[in-house]
């Protein structure tokens, strides 16, 4: 039976190519406009879990905790929080010297100012700025520890950053979902329309509604399949043109086509759904 | 009963096209309903296919009962009765055999293999074998509705109903229509035939004998009988 449905809808988009095509091409400019967005929300995804896998907290331990507490401290740290590096005041303060050069001024400090610390590599869901607010007050607590820095305010900035894309990826995916829903409602309800008569016959022969309107719902499928298609074969090529020339982006993971293709086929089949549900009743009894 | 119409009225705005109609049909029963146009005969086709409600009454078509069915359950009716039309609905961008094929699928009884054979056979009983991938344009008023009568058989429905079945046909072909139509009654079939013309109620050998209980001003006349 799917293949005789398949054929109505080919006979269909064949009979109404102009249509078709029309409907086909605006929403690839749709889903073309759409998809530039999300390369750039994709590329800025993958730039803040670059930024943010780096992201550490650092315990500045006393000066009299002895190896043993340290040891222990770092296994629960461990246990609790993530992975821990042990950086002690010599290695503190070679790590300074780097960073400053060969300061004639460091020739004058006879003693080493800089405590030893233990960096945590925070595990992923403790990445955000409320969590390791939290786990910094925590980690306070421990009586081997002075001090606690994270850079509480860039934390908080790439939190709003990332939230912000985020919230942004949101609204464009619903002003095109809506743009999408709109063509292929419309574009199916033409086509519906323009073969009133075959389908008042159908329905007069007793057809349910489900066997008129498969080979439709197919059709916008069929379309939607097709735009996307195009659509992500247009967004490679730009792409392609701005890494080789601009700025070294990236293109969607597999994971990402396959979420484009399957929300657009998804849209297309709820918008033809809608259609034809409405349209059929207006069709006749 | 087959068929049923309890005190059925049907107006269409003032104008009253069945007043209080009370008539039955049984399994294998040949009825022809004979009026002028504007009797109320398609009407009363109509209402039995739920194309249209009644103002008041009951309709009942097998174990299908009551004034306003659901989509699904009139789809479901339509798919229990052969219909043809006075103007043939077929769809002009299909072959006959597509045509008629149509009406298998639609049906929904049959798996994909057995379509053609039962499609032929139709085609066969018709005589449209020959003309099985001829589009409608290029029949003529004839073989269109032997098309159409192709399609409303294919499916062996307990009932055939005929709308002016020989309205557009020359002397000839009507005659082959009504034989054709007289044969599928022959072979089981109910018959229910709307028609302005004597000559089709009079084709059949049939007893004419009024049944309305009370036919209104502009309700069908009707005769039934066995075909023999």
């Amino acid at each position: 039976m799917f293949a005789f449905y398949a054929r109505e809808a080919w006979r269909s988009f064949h009979q109404h190519r102009g249509l078709a095509t029309t409907g086909v091409l605006a929403l690839t400019a749709a889903l073309t406009l759409s998809g530039v967005f999300l390369l750039l929300a994709h590329n800025a995804e993958i730039a803040l879990r670059l930024i943010g896998d780096r992201r550490e907290l650092v315990a500045y331990l006393r000066d009299d905790v002895t190896s043993a507490d340290r040891d222990t401290l770092i296994a629960r740290l461990n246990d609790l929080y993530g992975t821990v590096t042990y950086v002690s005041k010599d290695q503190a303060w070679e790590e300074f010297k780097q960073e400053i050069g060969n300061d004639p001024l460091l020739e004058g400090v006879n003693e080493n100012p800089l405590p030893a610390s233990l960096r945590v590599k925070l595990r992923p869901e403790l990445l955000n700025a409320a969590a390791m607010d939290e786990a910094a007050k925590q980690v306070k607590e421990f009586p081997e520890v002075e001090d606690v820095r994270y850079g509480a305010e860039w934390v908080q900035r790439l939190d709003e950053l990332s939230g912000a894309i985020g919230r942004a990826a949101v609204g464009v995916g619903a002003v095109v979902g809506l743009a999408i829903l709109f063509i292929l409602y419309n574009t199916i309800r033409l086509s519906v329309m323009a073969r009133r008569p075959q389908v008042e016959i159908m329905s007069r022969l007793g057809a349910a509604d489900r066997f008129i309107a498969t080979p439709f719902v197919l059709e916008a499928v069929a379309q939607a399949l097709f735009a996307s298609l195009l659509a992500l074969g247009a967004l490679f090529a730009l792409q392609q043109a701005v890494a080789s020339r601009l700025a070294a982006i990236v293109f969607f993971s597999p994971l990402w086509i396959a979420g484009f293709l399957g929300a657009t086929v998804a849209l297309a089949w709820f918008a033809a759904s809608l259609a034809l549900s409405r349209v059929l009743r207006a069709v006749g009894p | 009963m087959m068929i049923t119409f309890e005190q059925v009225t049907k107006r269409y705005g003032e104008r009253l096209a069945l007043d209080s109609v009370s008539w039955g049909m049984d399994e294998g029963e040949c009825v022809v309903f004979l009026g002028p146009s504007g009797s109320g005969k398609t009407t009363l086709l109509r209402l039995i296919t739920h194309e249209t409600s009644p103002s008041a009454g009951i309709v009942t078509v097998g174990t299908f009962r009551g004034s306003r069915l659901s989509r699904a359950r009139r789809a479901l009716l339509r798919r229990t009765l052969g219909i043809v039309y006075e103007d043939f609905r077929l769809l002009t961008d299909r072959s006959v055999f597509e045509n008629v094929a149509l009406a298998v699928r639609i049906a929904g009884l049959h798996a994909d293999v057995d379509v053609t054979p039962r499609v032929e056979v139709a085609l066969d009983e018709v005589g449209l074998s020959r003309l099985s991938a001829a589009l409608p344009s290029e029949l003529s008023f004839g073989e269109k509705q032997r098309a159409a009568i192709a399609r409303a058989i294919v499916n062996r429905p307990a009932v055939v109903l005929a709308d002016e079945p020989t309205g557009a046909l020359e002397p000839r072909s009507a005659h082959e229509v009504l034989a054709l139509l007289g044969r599928i009654h022959h072979e089981g079939s109910a018959l229910l035939v709307a028609t302005t013309r004597e000559e089709v109620a009079d084709a059949p050998p049939v007893a004419v004998e009024p049944q309305a209980a009370r036919p209104g001003p502009d309700a069908p006349s009707s005769a039934t009988a066995p075909v023999a």
